[in-house]
């Protein structure tokens, strides 16, 4: 089953109220308690415990238009220091982060106390932000140790707190259920209702110690919600010293995106792939775990087909939130094995025409982020052995205005050896350095090949 | 005995008068041999008498607005008339000519009626919609049907009989035929030209990887439209052929620069250009298998290309 508008990662807690965009985040600590008959009412007064304790380290982080001084979007943090370092969402402040000419940041903390808050680092792959809020000798939430070593069992029950949807500051109560399977990014599924708001709220364990930050739910699952894992902000807090200018931020998003996808087209590339068969043809599926697949045909539309069409694709959850406008990363494999009923040789090149055109699909509006695509396209020849057949190959590329290295690519190739018979295979790449996807994209073509 | 004759604006006899005399007046008033009804003609105006050399001599008796001979700004006072050129009294052409003015040898009248025309114009309209209904046929992938095939044949067929029919309607009024089989002619032979290239640009973008044929196939579109006018025109009358050629030229020039806008407009709007991707049996292939290295040296090429996009697009919006 494919769930309906599959998106990347998911949802991200965001939602946007008179043309602006707000992204709160609230955490709040339950302290859920032993065994025994005493449990419940133990667990009662714990909650007021540990609640009594989180509204001073507790966060609302707010985007301030500067000229304005009204607020643009609101998300949530929580303090991880005794002098103010607090932890919060990327896409919490990605305005400020991008355009610090226009947009300025501001904190309500849970116990009513405000104040200025200045950006000090992005870590925009694992969507968080560290930042410095003028408190001094406050309460902070400590990491989880068994978190952080990744020993935490299935089944704990943990707590999220955030300000859902600008309401007040809540406290949900839901299961820890690992990492979630076939995602590149480490993501723990957090099995409770997070809701647009409540982004950059910190999830904790029944003792009140951080094992996460709220970051997404999935659109159209129940309760299906996303964490990033504790240890990526105490990494990020670990970076920053005493001496804590802030850095660049505009061009570190940049050098960040371009770090992260060539990490991760260098994993896509250790996996290697994997020939798979195609009646016929052989075709390559990539070996990397983060990748889901789904397969389709059209045997059963209606009205019935004339070419039979068998497609597998593979996806990947790689793609970041960069901007409000702009979510990148997207990794795609398509191969559909195309066989006429009763096309001619003709009728059935104008079908494979219709399944090959390059589709360059950019995360953002075209004008803003990207340069004109363009394209190439040749008859290839991969190799002399008999095995490969001749392909129709067409490459199509375009590159991103603001981050220098980056480029979407599409790859498009459709076997020629037969008149009636067609692998079309499509390799599509988001965000990718031009040499990795060159490299990529000729080793994709190798791996077409045909049986005797 | 001399003929005058009064002239349409273009310059084609409205009426004609055989004045029996050695001399003519010409003019507005009833005391005059030929009466011309232009207010911008003297009731006396001119007088035409035969010189004693033999001549037709022509005289302004006192016009204020005086006489010329057509194309020429030169007021003249007494001339000598020589029947070919015409002359002009205010708005009014006139032709004044002796019984001995030599006229054009006689037409031979074709012997019968030409069948290859009829055959030609059959046979071209055949070929039409030959070519449009087997690229219907060739381009069906969904369900056979009727109207797939009929819709676009009879939305070509009455557009070609309307276009034909309004130039028939033109020449009917200039020329004073119709000349319907040959203006339809004509509109087949730009249709069917321009039909043959759009499928030729296809077949290149594929078999030889030439794209541009489709890319640019609105400059094609262009020229052929152009032929088709300049030919309809010639059609209309032959005179001043330079004139509506400079006119067709100039509707060419304009239809491609402004269709060139356009496109580069949308092109910078959508990031993409026009261009078919377009695929045809294995079979059609014309050029050889390209070797992989070398594809892969083009695709790195346009890395270059890409980056200068990069480079242009940079300056208005370094946002980052």
């Amino acid at each position: 089953m494919k769930w309906p508008g599959r998106v990347g990662v998911g949802e991200l807690l965001q939602f946007r109220v008179g043309g602006f965009f707000r992204a709160v985040a609230v955490s709040l600590v339950f302290a859920a308690i032993t065994s025994g008959a005493a449990q419940a009412a133990q667990e009662a007064s714990g909650a007021e415990r540990v609640y009594s304790t989180a509204p001073p380290r507790l966060l609302q982080i707010r985007t301030l238009v500067g000229d304005a001084g009204r607020q643009a979007s609101i998300g949530s943090g929580f303090l991880v220091s005794a002098d103010g370092l607090a932890i919060t969402n990327y896409h919490v402040v990605s305005q400020a982060a991008l355009e610090p000419n226009i947009y300025r940041l501001e904190y309500n903390a849970a116990d009513g106390s405000r104040g200025d808050v200045t950006l000090l680092r992005v870590d925009v792959p694992n969507d968080l932000a560290l930042v410095r809020v003028d408190k001094k000798d406050a309460p902070f939430f400590a990491f989880d140790r068994a978190a952080i070593e990744g020993r935490l069992p299935k089944g704990e029950r943990i707590y999220s707190m955030g300000n859902p949807l600008d309401l007040g500051f809540t406290i949900i109560e839901g299961t820890y259920n690992g990492l979630t399977d076939h995602s590149y990014t480490d993501r723990i599924h957090f099995s409770g209702a997070l809701n647009p708001g409540m982004s950059g709220g910190p999830a904790v364990t029944a003792d009140g110690n951080v094992i996460g930050v709220n970051v997404a739910t999935r659109r159209g699952g129940q309760l299906v919600s996303f964490l990033v894992p504790a240890r990526f902000a105490a990494a990020l807090v670990a970076q920053v010293g005493t001496a804590d200018k802030p850095t660049d931020l505009r061009g570190d998003v940049g050098k960040q995106l371009v770090g992260w996808r060539s990490e991760l087209f260098k994993s896509l590339s250790v996996a290697g792939f994997r020939a798979s068969n195609f009646g016929r043809y052989r075709a390559p599926e990539t070996q990397a775990l983060w990748f889901n697949c789904w397969a389709s045909t059209n045997a059963d539309a209606t009205p019935k087909p004339r070419a039979s069409v068998n497609s597998t694709e593979c996806g990947s959850d790689t793609s970041v939130f960069v901007a409000s406008d702009l979510n990148i990363g997207a990794i795609n494999i398509n191969h559909s094995l195309v066989k006429t009923i009763d096309l001619n040789s003709f009728q059935f090149s104008t079908y494979l025409t219709q399944l090959s055109q390059p589709r360059l699909s950019g995360g953002g509006p075209f004008k803003k982020w990207y340069t004109p695509q363009r394209c190439h396209e040749d008859f290839v020849n991969t190799s002399l052995q008999p095995e490969h057949p001749p392909l129709r190959v067409v490459w199509c590329a375009q590159a991103y205005r603001t981050f220098e290295g980056l480029y979407d690519v599409s790859l498009i190739a459709v076997t020629q050896d037969q008149p009636l018979e067609a692998l079309v295979s499509r390799l599509s790449m988001q965000a990718v350095g031009y040499d990795d996807a060159m490299a990529l994209g000729k080793r994709f073509l190798e791996a077409v090949q045909v049986g005797k | 005995m001399i003929w005058v004759e009064i002239l349409s604006r273009q310059r084609e006899v409205a009426a004609r008068f055989r004045v029996v005399a050695s001399e003519v007046r010409i003019g507005r008033g009833y005391d005059n041999d030929v009466v011309i009804d232009d207010p911008y003609v003297a009731a006396k105006h001119l007088r035409v008498y035969r010189h004693d050399d033999g001549h037709l001599v022509a005289e302004d008796v006192g016009s204020a607005n005086g006489t010329f001979l057509d194309g020429n700004r030169t007021r003249l006072s007494t001339f000598t008339v020589d029947g070919k050129q015409p002359i002009r009294i205010g708005q009014t052409y006139l032709h004044i000519r002796d019984v001995n003015h030599e006229v054009e040898r006689e037409r031979l009248a074709p012997t019968g009626r030409h069948a290859l025309p009829i055959a030609l114009t059959i046979a071209l309209a055949l070929v039409l919609v030959g070519i449009d209904a087997l690229k219907i046929w060739l381009t069906q992938t969904g369900e056979a049907r009727l109207s797939a095939y009929l819709t676009p044949l009879l939305t070509v067929a009455s557009a070609l009989l309307v276009w034909v029919g309004l130039w028939a309607l033109l020449c009917r009024i200039f020329d004073g035929r119709a000349h319907f089989l040959r203006n339809l002619l004509i509109a087949l032979i730009g249709t069917v030209a321009f039909s043959v290239f759009n499928e030729f640009a296809l077949y290149a973008a594929y078999a030889w990887n030439w794209p541009d044929g489709v890319t640019y196939g609105y400059v094609a579109a262009w020229l052929s439209f152009a032929g088709l006018c300049f030919f309809h025109l010639r059609e209309v009358g032959r005179k001043r052929l330079w004139l509506k050629g400079a006119a067709v030229a100039l509707l060419m020039a304009g239809g491609i620069a402004f269709t060139t806008l356009q496109q580069s407009e949308a092109a910078s709007d959508f990031g993409r250009a026009k261009t078919a991707h377009w695929l045809l049996p294995p079979m059609l292939r014309a050029v050889p298998l390209k070797d992989e290295d070398a594809f892969f040296k083009d695709i790195g090429n346009l890395k270059a290309r890409l980056d200068s996009d990069r480079s242009q697009a940079q300056p208005a919006d370094a946002r980052l």
